[in-house]
């Protein structure tokens, strides 16, 4: 339908060099012009790489400061993931997001794993896109700042700092991928308050149907149960949602 | 061959099972006893046959033998044929012993051919029998008389005014002389021929021959006069007669062999030669009767048969008995009368009295049993003349019994041979059956509801047709599973592959959208908008069942309170659907299982969103959890209207949709394929449950039910 094209070249979308730099994998054309055109109205440089060989030798060259990647490239059904993990060695810190059209819990638990910062599908808006890749760029820019405690919410053993999108269980660090962090946020501003799902896909900047959404917040228990191994914070309400119970 | 198959499937046995079919079929070994029972009355034939032929070469041998004889047959005085068939020839019977003359005729053998019956006046008559043994005739007079008068003892025989009944007996002497003699008693006893001589001076005495007596007995009907007198004083001519008197006196009533008006004797004794019984003893046989009787059919001699060795032994048993009444069947005649068989053989020997020689076979004494006789003729000198018949006689048991051993063995082996086959058609039937039925019920479970297929079926390792048949079902199968495997991946496939040119539709309206537009240009982006969200809405309901299998594939099972579960969710939907009620029934205990509760949720919430999709507002859906030991039910029942009659098993198929679904907004923008009562039924089968739709009694509505393990 969409004839495979040729663009091997790294393309840039806008040139200036103070910009933060955001790359896109993606092996639609289409798709990737739509986002570069999306991210630069927002004020970043973009540079889309229709598969892993132009990305990765672009990315040796200079890493950019996010990385948005689709898992099929190409000839590459996986190539996402590789490129992910390739990536990860140049970069401990670099945001990486999947936005993929696959949808499965398989995937997920896989990008993820591979230490992707966010698993995203292609239903989410371009607003929502924006969102993240803003809130990301702010946990860099806060990781580098000392802590401002007035950013942190202790909730017993939590420790969350909205700022830095990083939490904390007894003094020990959890990581969770940005959907999750909101998730989480959003269920401990209130403690003891049920967030339906609605809530909670608002407050993660996310369109996730009723399993997504349960597998999430299955993500997220046994992550802090990897810590700790009597978690039990997160207490689903049947027919309702999911509450902090401290 | 085409024709009895063509029966086979449209004849009167077509409708019934295999089984029974194969059983008529091996009945049809039946027809084996059938065909030896042919072979053995074939086999039986050819023996009595070759027994008649061997009987008859024998009969001619001994015939032939006394050709031209005429001494060795017939005692010199007795040369018969010259005057042609007389009724009142008397044949002796040549007896092997010599009777007792005591009045009583039992040992006389008596043979139908040579008593001499003349009738008398009113109902009496006279049987006469004959008999010689060495150098003696015999007679016995068997009367039947109503009133038998004695003479007076105190007169003399010879006074006619007080003589009662009186036997004369007439003779030729060798000299051509007349001999008469008188027998007369006044009581039962000895009697003595009495001759009348003419004294002196014309008075006449009653002289008692000395060598000719008797003795006269009363009898049932009459009397019995046995007589004896020596062979030697008779010349060719003898003859009896009586004098029946009312009372002593009276006028008398003569009937007998001789002339009534002078006493003499007109028929004919003829007596086999005493050398006769000599010369056919050489032909002697064991079983076999031999009989010479002179060209009137008058028995002359008979040798009687000497005992047989192993007589004819009847199978006795049940079995034998039906093989007999089924061989027989009327081929062999039945027993007969000593009279009848006599007659039998009477006729046979007047058929070879015509000059050839002849076999019949007649009824013997016991049931059953035969006699097969052959008779030939013996010639004059000159071949022209039939001076005599030889009759052989023998019972036909010896071949009787071999062929009834035969046939016994033969029938026993045919009918266990046939049971054998019967039994083994009703096991291979059996069998075969067992193994369509179960290659049958393999493949009609093999389809399984939701369309996936177990090619596994039963009868793939044999080599036979059913091998084959099973064999070509699993490669169907397999075609209809990847069909199926096809199908059922096709709307995940599908949506994925709409799904980028979606995202790029999306993409671009966004960009549109912050570009500076025009108004109605707006209005179109918003449209295409709303287009293109109720896109993506299809394609996650197409992905949902997917998801769903996915989902239950990463469950984790897990103890929960599904009481607690059912009456908190219950809860969630009065908020939910403000338009219903609801009304929910939940025991008091907890209701403990093991499994994953949001997806008993998830199921829950198909159902409620069925029953909500089919109930008018303010109806109230009740929904009711009930438990035992080992399984719960959740059932949601809503007022509306009933299910489609085919619905009851397709209604948890996926893809299948049967209610009209009418184009609210709010299908629109849920759509959900009919996949919800599919996953309603995943989920439960993940539970180790079932899920079955029903009518509200009197079609009021509709009640599925969710039945789980609770394990």
């Amino acid at each position: 339908m969409w004839p495979p094209h040729t663009c091997r070249q790294e393309v840039a979308y806008t040139s200036s060099a103070m910009k933060k730099t955001i790359a896109i994998v993606e092996d639609e054309r289409a798709i990737r012009d739509n986002y570069a055109a999306a991210f630069a109205r927002e004020g970043y440089a973009v540079r889309g790489y229709p598969n892993r060989r132009d990305a990765m030798s672009a990315f040796a060259a200079r890493l950019p400061d996010l990385a948005v990647i689709d898992i099929s490239l190409e000839d590459e059904p996986e190539g996402g993931f590789e490129l992910c993990r390739e990536l990860r060695g140049l970069s401990a810190e670099l945001p990486i997001i999947f936005l993929t059209a696959r949808d499965s819990e398989l995937d997920a638990v896989s990008g993820l794993r591979l230490g992707a910062d966010d698993f995203l599908t292609k239903d989410l808006s371009l607003a929502h896109l924006i969102a993240r890749v803003n809130a990301l760029f702010r946990r860099v820019d806060a990781l580098r700042r000392p802590t401002e405690e007035k950013q942190v919410i202790r909730r017993g053993a939590l420790t969350l700092d909205s700022e830095r999108m990083s939490v904390e269980w007894n003094g020990q660090v959890v990581l969770l991928s940005l959907t999750e962090f909101w998730i989480v946020y959003a269920l401990t501003k209130h403690p003891g308050h049920v967030k339906n799902r609605q809530q909670l896909m608002d407050a993660a900047n996310v369109v996730l149907d009723d399993n997504t959404i349960t597998s999430h917040i299955k993500r997220i228990r046994r992550k802090f149960q990897v810590v700790d191994e009597k978690f039990d914070a997160v207490h689903t309400v049947y027919g309702m949602g999911y509450r902090w119970v401290e | 061959m085409s024709r009895f198959i063509e029966l086979l499937k449209t004849g009167p046995i077509s409708g019934f099972r295999l089984r029974t079919k194969l059983l008529l079929l091996a009945l049809t070994t039946l027809a084996l006893p059938w065909a030896g029972c042919q072979y053995a009355r074939e086999m039986e034939s050819v023996l009595r046959e070759s027994e008649q032929q061997s009987l008859l070469a024998v009969t001619t041998t001994i015939a032939g033998s006394l050709k031209g004889r005429q001494e060795l047959l017939f005692r010199a005085d007795s040369l018969p044929g010259a005057e042609g068939n007389n009724s009142r020839d008397i044949t002796p019977v040549v007896l092997s012993g010599a009777p007792v003359i005591d009045g009583l005729t039992d040992e006389w053998d008596s043979d139908a051919r040579n008593v001499v019956r003349v009738a008398g006046p009113g109902s009496d008559s006279l049987q006469l029998l004959a008999a010689t043994h060495e150098r003696w005739l015999y007679l016995a007079l068997l009367v039947h008389d109503n009133r038998w008068v004695f003479d007076s003892s105190e007169m003399t025989p010879l006074d006619s005014e007080t003589i009662g009944d009186r036997v004369w007996l007439a003779f030729d002497d060798k000299r051509g002389g007349q001999q008469r003699l008188f027998f007369a008693s006044t009581g039962p006893g000895p009697v003595r021929g009495r001759r009348i001589e003419t004294l002196e001076y014309g008075r006449e005495s009653a002289v008692e021959e000395p060598r000719i007596g008797g003795v006269w007995q009363r009898s049932r009907d009459g009397w019995v006069l046995e007589i004896s007198l020596p062979l030697s004083m008779v010349g060719q001519h003898l003859g009896v007669l009586i004098d029946d008197r009312d009372r002593r006196g009276a006028p008398r009533a003569s009937y007998g062999t001789l002339e009534v008006s002078d006493l003499r004797a007109t028929g004919r004794l003829i007596a086999a030669s005493p050398d006769l019984n000599e010369h056919l003893r050489q032909f002697a046989q064991p079983g076999v009767e031999l009989t010479v009787a002179s060209d009137t059919g008058a028995v002359l001699t008979r040798l009687d048969a000497p005992a047989l060795p192993g007589d004819y032994t009847r199978m006795r048993g049940f079995l034998p008995r039906m093989y007999r009444l089924f061989l027989d069947g009327g081929a062999i005649p039945r027993s007969v009368s000593q009279a009848e068989r006599e007659r039998s053989a009477q006729e046979l020997t007047q058929r070879a009295a015509r000059g050839k020689p002849e076999t019949d076979l007649f009824a013997g004494r016991y049931e059953n049993s035969v006699i097969v006789a052959a008779a030939a003729p013996i010639f004059s000198a000159d071949g022209k003349r039939v001076i005599g018949v030889i009759q052989l006689a023998q019972t036909a048991d010896r071949w009787l019994t071999l062929r009834d051993r035969a046939l016994t063995r033969l029938l026993n082996l045919t009918l266990f041979v046939t049971l054998f086959a019967v039994g083994a058609a009703f096991w291979f039937a059996g069998r075969m059956t067992l193994r369509i039925s179960r290659l049958g019920a393999a493949s009609e479970t093999a389809l399984g509801r939701e369309g996936s297929v177990s090619r596994l079926l039963p009868e793939s390792e044999s080599r036979d047709e059913l091998g084959d048949l099973s064999r070509s079902f699993s490669s169907l199968l397999g075609r209809l599973d990847e069909y199926t495997g096809y199908l059922r991946t096709l709307a995940g496939k599908l949506a994925h592959e709409i799904r980028t040119p979606l995202t790029i539709v999306r993409s671009s309206l966004e960009n549109l959208e912050s570009e500076s537009t025009s108004d109605n240009a707006k209005v179109y982006i918003a449209r295409a908008r709303e287009g293109s969200e109720r896109l993506g809405a299809i394609l996650s309901a197409m992905g949902a069942a997917t998801k769903v299998e996915e989902a239950i594939a990463h469950s984790e099972r897990q103890r929960f309170d599904l009481g607690a579960l059912v009456r908190a969710t219950v809860a969630a939907y009065g908020t939910a659907f403000p338009n219903r009620r609801f009304a929910c029934e939940v025991p008091a205990d907890p209701v403990h299982m093991s499994g994953a509760p949001e997806l008993i949720v998830q199921m829950m919430d198909k159902l409620v969103d069925n029953a909500v999709d089919f109930s008018a507002d303010g109806a109230t859906i009740s929904i009711v959890l009930s438990a035992d030991e080992n399984q719960a039910e959740i059932s949601v029942a809503n007022p509306g209207p009933p299910l489609p009659p085919e619905a009851d098993t397709r209604l948890f198929e996926s893809l299948w949709q049967s209610r009209a679904e009418t184009d609210t907004p709010q299908v629109r923008l849920r759509p959900h394929f009919g996949l919800g009562l599919y996953i309603v039924r995943l989920i439960a089968e993940f539970h180790g449950g079932s899920a079955r739709a029903a009518n509200l009694p009197g079609d009021s509505g509709a009640i599925f039910s969710v039945r789980l393990t609770r394990w």
